[in-house]
């Protein structure tokens, strides 16, 4: 039952993915990003963190895949601005076939540990309490950091996004 | 099939490599930046797998941090975007290799 969950995750996160960097229109890719994210949050449940799980769906499908659609859709492209990628089927194929030898190494590094079952935990196993615990236990200086990052960006995107003065 | 570590870091291997390959031979530059948010989840992916793998949870915080790092990022990139759309009027990533205002102004 797992299994069959599993690989119907993946096959959507794959499809997804490929989709995104398939299509020509940006908001068809966008549409393809969404479906891939909702597929890897279903992928952080089976890998028993439903907290992540709600992050994910709530924060990249929620909210960062929004804003991207929303710039998309503000800044009204037209096809004929879309810019021309000749060598976009080739150049996939190429990187395909480079990528495949960099991806034998890392999963024979990985095939090295010891096999162990990985049933869903339960007893809150990254569920909200505990997983506040951890983070505020261990992770507070981080945490606090990430404030004064999300300030920056801010504060960084509304600079940028004012209107300019015309200076000469 | 669900139970190895094994097919978990396969799949995250793979959305990494579509990424990478959406970043190298795509020209929108909507498209790099969605591509850069799939090399993240991909990591994502691979933290909550270990993390899984060796029952602590505090991988799943980097996973979160790293989260919340890409709105950051999704924000600035985002409103620069917007800047450089509206005064190059293009969305070809290698237009933006000039940045400079004088050269915009001579154009």
């Amino acid at each position: 039952m797992v299994d069959i969950v599993f690989l119907v995750l993946a096959f959507f996160a794959v499809g997804g993915g490929l989709g995104m960097i398939l299509f020509a229109q940006p908001m068809y890719s966008a549409m393809s990003l969404i479906v891939c994210l909702i597929a890897l949050g279903g992928v952080f449940a089976l890998l028993s963190a439903p907290f992540l799980f709600m992050v994910q769906i709530i924060l990249y499908a929620g909210a960062i895949v929004t804003l991207l659609l929303f710039i998309v859709m503000f800044l009204n492209i037209k096809k004929e601005d879309l810019p021309d990628e000749p060598n976009k089927i080739i150049t996939i194929v190429a990187g395909a076939v480079l990528l495949i030898p960099f991806n034998i190494m890392i999963l024979k590094a990985f095939s090295t540990f010891p096999e162990k079952s990985m049933y869903i935990l339960g007893d809150g196993f990254g569920a909200i309490n505990d997983f506040g615990i951890e983070l505020f236990r261990g992770w507070l200086v981080p945490f606090e950091l990430i404030s004064m990052l999300l300030l920056a960006a801010l504060v960084g995107a509304v600079v940028y996004a004012r209107k300019e003065k015309p200076n000469g | 099939m669900a139970d190895s570590l094994l097919s978990y870091i396969a799949l995250a291997m793979i959305l990494f490599s579509i990424g990478f390959l959406g970043i190298i031979s795509r020209k929108n530059i909507f498209i790099v930046y969605m591509s850069i948010e799939l090399m993240l989840n991909a990591v994502n992916l691979i933290f909550i797998a270990l993390g899984r793998y060796n029952e602590s949870m505090q991988p799943q915080v980097i996973a979160l941090i790293i989260i919340a790092i890409a709105a950051a990022e999704a924000a600035v990139f985002l409103s620069l975007i917007v800047v450089l759309y509206r005064r190059k009027k293009s969305l070809n990533s290698d237009i933006f290799t000039v940045l400079s205002q004088k050269d915009a102004a001579h154009e």
